[in-house]
């Protein structure tokens, strides 16, 4: 017995108000004339005994009253066991399809243990099957029907998502606040470790459901598997093409495995790799021969492990020719078009070529067929560049500005717009240079730079950043590298050179992949990929790209988008591993290999002792208890506030009764 | 019948007892005149065939000339009465639970007794006032003016004391000449036995004798909700009571009470009214009526 809301008994106080009516206020009667006596006889003791003993008698019933009152919005309770409580529960089946369940014979041990506790439920129970995956999937609702239960759990397939208890978890209590009768909740799983949250807490199930854990895997399975292919999405020179594999083994002794390369289902080259016990070893191909146009490729292992599903890793490549791109720099600076030019050649994914002009050769060009445009170090832009180069970037054109000495003559900074606040030449101050120092890793352009450590600036153009986007800061504040939408396109500043000059970032190593990928970034081949992950969300159209429709085809050859969502869906979700072929609003045709996540890979179980304390976490239940068909004992607050306001109503009729008794014929007479 | 000019609320609006009267008697005589069961004394009421002895004057002679027959010609209360009203004064005589005191009816009833015995029926009319001893005495009369005493005497009636029914009627014999009509006006808190004890000789003289009761509708059904102190208007005792008692014993003792004064005055050859309050004059109007048709 006990009170989930004791500090309403505060309310106790209340009780002064009876005590207060009935015996401090004292009831006074003033003498009545009246014709004559003859026929009263004295009764002066007996009545006031009475009238004592009754008004006792409604003062307490008041005071009952108050007091029920209070009781109940304090609201008590009693723990019941489960056995007492409430006989009808529904029965919740949970059984994990995730891709890991696909390993040895995982799903169809759930799928038998499930059919094994709806035969054995009680006919009176109700049962509901659903399904895990990242998400939880209904397949029925609360229901008697056998026959429709068993069909439901027949007919759970193997998926290709990540499992997540916290899911299930969080399913699962908004389900209880639905459902007023106890929850049983069976869950069929292999209890993969890696499906755990990072808090403990977000397990926590309500009190009115009972857990009964049915873990199909006993113990962790040594499994080995492609973890990671490292592959250009676009290839224009098939020699100069790499693909890393990593190859992962999880609980996995020391072993050599073979790793092929398949290209539109051809093996086009094999490794050996020797995987160390419980590690991870690297075969890389040094060429990837396809034809142009889109291949569907693939990396193999042979695993000859229980999980094969997951030796394989799909991705796609497209070959076209080179893109290119236009570096304008004035016709005296021979250092930035050599640095610029070098970086990019030797970016293995870089599929550029580069014309160099000069800022007066620029204005006749035509700049809708370069993927983007760089205007390095430029003393003056003629007005009519600007303005075409401006039309250009509203397009859906990108342009990357590097601002050098020149800028020290002027005072905005073209094309971008942002005022030009000062220059700084470092080099004459006694700390002579600045360093990074801080970039947003989120950007592609510093995605790989590891915050330039080691880079010394000499010389910096402070500008305005305005409403662009600040991607980097020199140690003193200084905005180093900008970002500015202007209609369609990108605008990238650098607020120093790239020569060797302002600064000698030309110099370091990472120089390399900051002009790769920021090209990349720029020319809009960053955004395609040829691998991704099952449920990761692909975007089908950007925000000026409305109503433009759009075409899915999943790996099974159907489209998964109805008429009306090609043309409004903004991203789908990639469920299935696989294969998918896009044609996207912006009219580019696209393939992607999609993969499952491979946390799915690694088969390691979740401790004994950490599925007892979720066990006991949600209330107590066992697979044994289970396979008997019932829960365990278990204790549950029975809340008692509904019958105590039955009290509260009874007492309150009576009360008015009573009082209506000995008061209404007072009113009545002072009326 | 309409009554709405007799009802004692409004009366008690009406300054003067003599408007109260005449607003009573004449209205309560525009029902009667729809009305088939009264007449007055100069109204016709039969034939009787002459026998010797029958005075001569109400031989009606164009009969006699029709017929060669004599007949006598009779008319309802062509014979004076007296009637003589003694009013009880006494302290719970004032007990009121609305705009009408029972003293206040009492005047009402005596007034319009009084204007209808002389203004209608030229009979004479006396008072006595009295509670433990005669406060007013005006012996009946037909002079000019009488009706005037009658009701200045009813107007300065005012409660004192208690009720003593023996000295009145003591008094009353001293002075009684002819027989009359004798109405008592009191709300008798007494014993039935003692009341048509004390009043009973009266009747042996031939008198016709009427008791009024006078009674509050709230001294009937008492209406007391809670435990309460009453002090009697003429003692001035005080006294504790229950509602369940005045629910249950009270009302049954009452009710015997006026039960046992009803058959006890009727056994005895008087006759019983009860008025309460908050009803009519008309009911002590008929009355009187009645029994003066009764003495023709």
């Amino acid at each position: 017995m006990g009170l989930l809301a004791p500090w309403f008994l505060a309310g106790i106080a209340a009780l002064a108000v009876p005590f207060y009516v009935h015996l401090l206020r004292r009831h006074t009667t003033t003498p009545r004339p009246f014709s004559s006596l003859m026929f009263f006889e004295r009764r002066t003791q007996s009545s006031i005994k009475h009238r004592r003993l009754r008004y006792l008698f409604l003062l307490s019933l008041r005071a009952l009253l108050f007091l029920l009152l209070v009781l109940a919005f304090a609201n008590p309770f009693i723990n019941r066991t489960a056995a007492n409580m409430n006989s009808e529960k529904l029965q919740l089946l949970v059984i994990d399809n995730s891709f890991s369940m696909r390993a040895g014979t995982r799903l169809a041990d759930a799928r038998r243990e499930a059919l094994s506790v709806l035969s054995s439920r009680r006919p009176t129970d109700k049962a509901q099957v659903m399904a895990l995956g990242s998400q939880i999937q209904v397949l029925t609702q609360p229901s008697l029907d056998a026959g429709a239960l068993r069909a439901a759990v027949d007919n759970v397939q193997p998926g290709d998502s990540r499992a997540s208890y916290g899911e299930l978890a969080r399913a699962v209590r908004s389900l209880a606040e639905s459902v007023p009768t106890p929850i049983e909740l069976h869950f069929f799983s292999d209890m993969q470790k890696s499906a755990m949250p990072g808090s403990f807490s977000e397990l926590a199930l309500p009190a009115n459901v009972s857990l009964v854990l049915h873990p199909v895997a006993k113990e962790a399975a040594p499994n080995w598997t492609v973890e990671s292919v490292n592959a250009p999405g676009q290839v224009w020179d098939p020699k100069k093409a790499r693909v890393q594999a990593v190859i992962a083994g999880f609980g996995t002794p020391a072993a050599t495995r073979t790793v092929s390369l398949v290209v539109n289902g051809k093996t086009a080259a094999t490794k050996t790799v020797a995987v160390p016990a419980n590690g991870r070893a690297t075969a890389e191909f040094q060429s990837l021969d396809v034809h142009y146009g889109f291949t569907r490729c693939e990396v193999r292992i042979d695993s000859a492990d229980s999980f094969p599903a997951d030796d394989e890793y799909l991705f796609a490549v497209e070959r076209s020719d080179p893109r290119r791109a236009l570096f304008v720099s004035d016709a005296g600076d021979s250092r930035s078009p050599l640095y610029f030019r070098s970086a990019l050649g030797s970016a293995a994914e870089s599929a550029f070529t580069l014309d160099m002009v000069s800022a007066g050769e620029a204005a006749n060009q035509q700049f809708s067929k370069y993927a983007f445009v760089v205007l390095s170090d430029l003393i003056s832009v003629p007005a009519q560049f600007e303005s075409a180069l401006l039309r250009y970037v509203q397009g859906g054109g990108s342009v990357w500005i590097a601002e050098g000495t020149s800028a020290a003559h002027t005072t905005r900074v073209p094309v971008f717009g942002g005022n030009i606040l000062d220059s700084r030449d470092y080099s004459r101050t006694s700390d002579r240079y600045l360093n990074v120092a801080d970039a947003d890793p989120s950007h592609p352009s510093v995605e790989k730079a590891d915050r330039w450590s080691g880079v010394k600036f000499y010389f910096a153009v402070r500008v305005d950043p305005g409403d662009a986007r600040v991607i980097a800061h020199l140690t003193d504040g200084t905005p180093l590298l900008l970002e500015k939408k202007i209609g369609e396109g990108n605008i990238l500043l650098f607020a120093s050179g790239l020569d060797n000059l302002t600064n000698d970032f030309p110099l370091h190593p990472i120089f390399v992949p900051f002009v790769e990928q920021t090209a990349l970034y720029l020319s809009g081949t960053e955004r395609r990929s040829g691998a991704r992950v099952v449920d990761s969300f692909l975007e089908l159209r950007s925000s000026k790209e409305q109503s433009v429709g759009v075409k899915v085809i999943d790996p099974q050859g159907h489209r998964p988008l109805s008429l009306k969502e090609s043309t409004s869906a903004q991203t789908y979700q990639l469920t299935s591993a696989g294969f998918y072929e896009l044609q996207l609003a912006n009219g580019r045709h696209d393939v992607i290999g999609v993969n499952p996540d491979r946390r799915e890979s690694n088969l390691e179980i979740i401790p004994d002792d950490v599925l007892a304390l979720w066990r006991g976490n949600s209330g107590v239940g066992t697979a044994q208890a289970a396979a008997g068909g019932s829960a365990q004992e278990q204790t549950q607050p029975y809340r008692l506030w509904w019958y105590i306001m039955l009290l509260v109503f009874a007492a309150a009729i009576a009360e008015s009764l009573l009082a209506d008794r000995y008061l209404g014929a007072q009113e009545q007479e002072d009326l | 019948m309409e009554l709405r000019f007799l009802k004692p609320s409004i009366l008690a609006g009406i300054s003067g007892l003599e408007l109260v009267a005449k607003t009573v008697v004449d209205g309560f005589i525009a029902g009667l005149h729809r009305s088939p069961d009264f007449g007055f004394s100069q109204e016709f009421a039969e034939y009787r065939a002459y026998s010797p002895g029958d005075d001569l004057r109400h031989v009606d002679w164009n009969v006699f000339a029709r017929t060669e027959r004599a007949y006598l010609k009779r008319y309802r209360g062509e014979t004076n009465s007296i009637l003589t009203v003694l009013l009880d004064a006494s302290n719970s005589m004032k007990f009121s639970s609305h705009s009408v005191s029972k003293m206040d009816y009492a005047r009402f009833t005596a007034a319009s007794l009084f204007y209808l015995a002389i203004q209608n029926q030229r009979d004479a009319a006396g008072l006595i006032v009295f509670d433990d001893e005669i406060r007013t005495y005006i012996r009946p009369s037909t002079r000019q003016g009488q009706l005037h005493r009658l009701l200045s005497g009813l107007e300065q009636a005012e409660p004192h004391a208690r009720t003593d029914f023996a000295k009145p009627l003591e008094h009353f014999q001293q002075f009684l000449r002819r027989r009359g009509i004798v109405v008592f006006i009191s709300d008798f808190y007494d014993s039935p036995e003692h009341i048509v004890r004390t009043i009973e000789p009266l009747r042996f003289h031939g008198n016709e004798v009427v008791l009024f009761h006078v009674l509050d509708p709230k001294e009937i059904r008492p209406e007391i909700g809670e435990p309460s102190t009453l002090i009697d208007l003429e003692t001035q005792d005080r006294i504790e009571i229950t509602p369940e008692y005045v629910r249950d014993e009270y009302r049954k003792k009452f009710d015997a009470h006026v039960e046992a004064l009803r058959d006890k005055t009727r056994a005895a050859g008087m006759d019983y009214h009860l008025l309460v309050t908050d009803r009519p004059l008309d009911d002590a109007l008929r009355e009187y009526l009645s029994i003066r048709q009764g003495r023709d």
